[in-house]
């Protein structure tokens, strides 16, 4: 039976070698004796960033522009979250793609930062676009996108100031002073902005329902969406469509505002059949400069710029 | 060589999925030998894509997919008996009917609800790197009654496999067995959709006892390196997916694709070498 050895040690070593010929050692973690903090997503990433400065290693899960509804771990990056010292997470389920993953991280004894804990959640109201009978566009259903509210955002970095101080025994308070300053006087130069739109034109149409919070905060009314759910995930229907392009007529909206994970064929046949303009907006993701700070500007006259 | 155990020796989820993987790599092992002698390979795949509806409704409601799943591949077994029984219709048209009208069923549903999408895609693909405790004891209580059914079967299971006129001449009824067959073959698809997803478990199933059917003529001969090769895929698709991040679920079944044709091409060559020598054919 040796032929049969041979059959079968062949294709082994081949696997074998092709595994050996390319091999990194295993995610090692920076050894220079200071905490490791993974972050979810890129833009709670880069205020977290901000905030620690050099006094921990800051590693963010997804790589910016990626979804954050839908991006998926691999294997090395499953690792990285289990081995952390703390994980920074939105909560409010925004991070569909890592439940398992964080769930194990979680088994493994990893403390967690929950951002959404630290914030007056908003609901789905009623009224709000179109209601689809998904549980997640149902009216009282929980709101993740809390990003785009500077407000929210300043109360995520005092809780993270205190977790950090308590969990890991870092003082991050100078730093926490500074960014509160900056957070009040974005929150003071977006509202500055948004008033020179007369109120009547405060009305948004976007991808998903994920500016709520900024509506919230600066007095603009959700007119829908054109996927109505607070998640990409979902999929548009003909009967929301046409209940869609109804709203928009019905509310003289000025333009319609695309994000990442928007069919690009229905927001063009909607912008066609109301005569409206379609906007790209990045909603979910950090400009070059990877400054939230710029992604809020940047977000702010995108938005203006479009209903004037 | 530390490099081929450190990513699980590091990580438990790693050693979980390696665990579950093997597991799997038994089950489709003893049940793909029968698939690949008694020629199922379509009832294999239907009732692969067939459990589909169920297990979307089962997350709909709330409760364990696995549940749904099995649900699933009763209804379809019990409609494929239902048509061949009640219609001369031949089994592999009953199949085929079960197969994509499930299917548009499960379709449907998942497109009914906008919740769906991510989680259609680990169905089909499988999370094997998100295998919590609880998956892996039940997977292998499983195993274990895959094995056990085997082992308790297996003069009728030979039969069946080798020569069906004299199973009947041997009393024993050639339509429980089948059915039992059919049993196993979902329950093994059932308890694997979990690592390498309802698409993929098929080729766990074929892929390892394909190559095995040409190295063995034996079938608990067959079922032992069906096993082993799957284990091997299993070992080897993790690690690859850990250095090069790909989908493990895929890189396991590729591994397993994999071996089998360089288990055939070494065959070939084999018997064309002794062909050459003027040898006669022996295996």
């Amino acid at each position: 039976m040796k032929h049969l050895t041979r059959i079968f040690l062949t294709p082994i070593l081949i696997v074998v070698l092709l595994g050996l010929s390319a091999c990194q050692p295993a995610a090692a973690s920076p050894q220079n004796g200071k905490k490791t903090i993974v972050v979810t997503y890129s833009i709670l990433g880069s205020v977290v960033k901000e905030l620690v400065g050099d006094q921990a290693n800051v590693v963010v899960s997804m790589p910016n522009g990626q979804d954050p509804h839908e991006w998926e771990p691999s294997a090395k990056d499953i690792e990285t979250l289990t081995h952390a010292d703390l994980i920074v997470q939105n909560g409010l389920g925004l991070e569909g793609g890592m439940e398992k993953s964080l769930a194990q991280a979680k088994e493994a004894g990893v403390k967690f930062f929950t951002a959404s804990e630290h914030i007056t959640i908003r609901t789905v109201g009623t009224g709000e676009g179109i209601p689809s009978g998904d549980p997640d566009q149902a009216v009282g259903a929980q709101d993740p996108h809390l990003w785009t509210d500077p407000v929210a955002m300043k109360q995520i970095v005092d809780a993270l100031t205190q977790t950090l101080q308590t969990e890991l025994g870092i003082d991050v308070s100078a730093n926490a002073k500074l960014m509160d300053a900056k957070l009040d006087s974005l929150n003071q130069e977006v509202a500055t902005e948004v008033n020179a739109l007369p109120a009547s034109s405060r009305k948004l149409v976007t991808g998903h329902e994920s500016l709520g919070y900024f509506a919230q905060r600066y007095e603009f009314k959700l007119v829908g969406a054109i996927i109505p759910s607070l998640d990409t995930q979902a999929q548009a229907s003909a009967s929301d469509m046409a209940a869609l392009a109804k709203l928009i007529k019905d509310n003289q909206v000025k333009a319609i505002f695309t994000e990442l994970g928007t069919p690009a064929n229905v927001s063009e046949s909607i912008g066609k059949e109301t005569g409206v303009k379609v906007i790209e907006l990045t909603t979910h993701a950090l400009p070059k400069s990877g400054d939230y700070f710029d992604f809020m500007h940047n977000l702010a006259q995108t938005i203006i710029d479009g209903l004037k | 060589m530390d490099v081929l155990i450190q990513p699980f020796l590091s990580n438990t989820f790693m050693l979980r999925a390696l665990i579950a993987g093997m597991l799997v790599s038994v089950s489709c092992g003893v049940v793909g030998t029968f698939i690949v002698l008694r020629g199922l390979a379509f009832i294999g795949d239907a009732l692969a894509h067939g459990v589909l509806p169920g297990i979307a409704v089962a997350i709909l409601l709330g409760i364990p997919g696995i549940v749904g799943a099995a649900v699933s591949a009763v209804v379809m077994i019990g409609g494929i008996s239902l048509i061949t029984n009640k219609s001369t219709l031949s089994s592999d048209t009953a199949i085929g009917l079960l197969f994509v009208g499930m299917l548009a069923l499960g379709v449907v549903i998942v497109s009914r609800s906008t919740t769906f999408s991510g989680d259609l895609v680990r169905i089909l693909f499988g999370e094997i790197l998100g295998i919590n405790a609880q998956s892996v004891i039940l997977q292998a209580v499983a195993t274990l009654a895959i094995i056990l059914t085997a082992i308790v079967c297996a003069r009728p299971f030979l039969l069946l496999c080798f020569s069906p006129e004299q199973a009947q001449v041997s009393g024993f009824s050639s339509k429980l067995y089948h059915n039992i067959m059919l049993t196993m073959i979902a329950v093994a698809v059932i308890i694997s959709f979990q690592t390498v997803g309802t698409m993929l478990v098929f080729g766990m199933l074929l892929a390892p006892a394909g190559a095995a059917a040409l190295l063995a003529k034996r079938m608990h001969t067959m079922m032992i390196y069906a096993s082993l090769i799957g284990m091997v895929s299993v070992y080897s698709g993790l690690l690859v997916s850990y250095q090069f991040n790909i989908a493990a679920g895929s890189a396991i079944v590729l591994v397993a694709t994999l071996i089998f044709f360089a288990v055939l091409l070494i065959k070939n060559l084999q018997l064309a070498r002794s062909r050459q020598k003027g040898v006669p054919d022996h295996d």
